[in-house]
């Protein structure tokens, strides 16, 4: 009934955007054409050699156009990650 | 909220945006529309690899080129206060319903056809009034 975003309002999401970039926050808000508000951003930039680096980014409106997934992220098992220790390939933007 | 209306209430406060073919553009939102163009006053553009910059008194942005903007943490709290007096102002004159709740939760306008139903308190006024209305000419 609800439609898809409402309930990840006020929670914890991962958006991954079509430039291949992966934002944390909490969502605060929508609308019709995906436009999003973070709130207390970051962002994450995986890298093969140091680990995950986490960026501070405070509060952001992301227009709807680049946004390719957003993710309901558990807090509790996020916060069990050891971000600097995982060692992933950074995201290719998409191609047209 | 919706990313519009935070975005009007960020007017006149500085702010980063960055379009999608990568630059920014650093400066104070002087207006916006329904479309997300905006104008910036005292800008510094930054070239997509950082290594560039030009400094430009104004400029107006199309919305359409936007990937996305940064604004100071502060204006999320401004824009709560101005709902709430909108909202104020709705109740009061009792116009067409929807009570706090469904404001801040856009979708369920169209999920629930919002404009009519409005808030369960607000029906249940509408029913009572017209209810001591038949009351009244039935006792008379």
């Amino acid at each position: 009934m609800a439609s898809g975003l409402d309930i990840f309002v006020n929670h914890t999401v991962s958006i991954i955007t079509t430039d291949g970039r992966n934002f944390i926050g909490t969502l605060k808000g929508f609308d019709q054409t995906i436009n999003l508000i973070l709130d207390e951003s970051h962002e994450r930039v995986y890298s093969s050699t140091t680990g995950i680096e986490q960026v501070m980014l405070g509060l952001h409106i992301i227009r709807g156009d680049n946004v390719a997934i957003i993710g309901l992220i558990d807090e509790e098992i996020d916060n069990r990650l050891n971000l600097p220790s995982i060692k992933a390939e950074p995201l290719n933007a998409i191609v047209h | 909220m919706l990313p519009l209306s935070l975005l009007r209430t960020a007017q006149n406060h500085p702010m980063l945006v960055e379009l999608k073919n990568g630059e920014t553009y650093n400066g104070h939102l002087v207006s916006c529309d329904n479309w997300m163009n905006i104008n910036l006053r005292e800008v510094i553009c930054t070239s997509r690899d950082g290594d560039k910059f030009w400094r430009m008194p104004e400029c107006y942005i199309r919305g359409s080129t936007i990937k996305y903007l940064r604004i100071p943490d502060e204006v999320i709290d401004m824009v709560k206060e101005e709902t709430s007096m909108k909202n104020r102002g709705r109740d009061n004159k009792g116009g067409r319903g929807g009570g706090q709740s469904q404001r801040n939760r856009p979708a369920a306008r169209g999920n629930f056809g919002g404009r009519g139903g409005g808030g369960p308190g607000n029906k249940s006024g509408n029913q009572g009034g017209r209810g001591t209305l038949f009351n009244k000419n039935k006792s008379k």
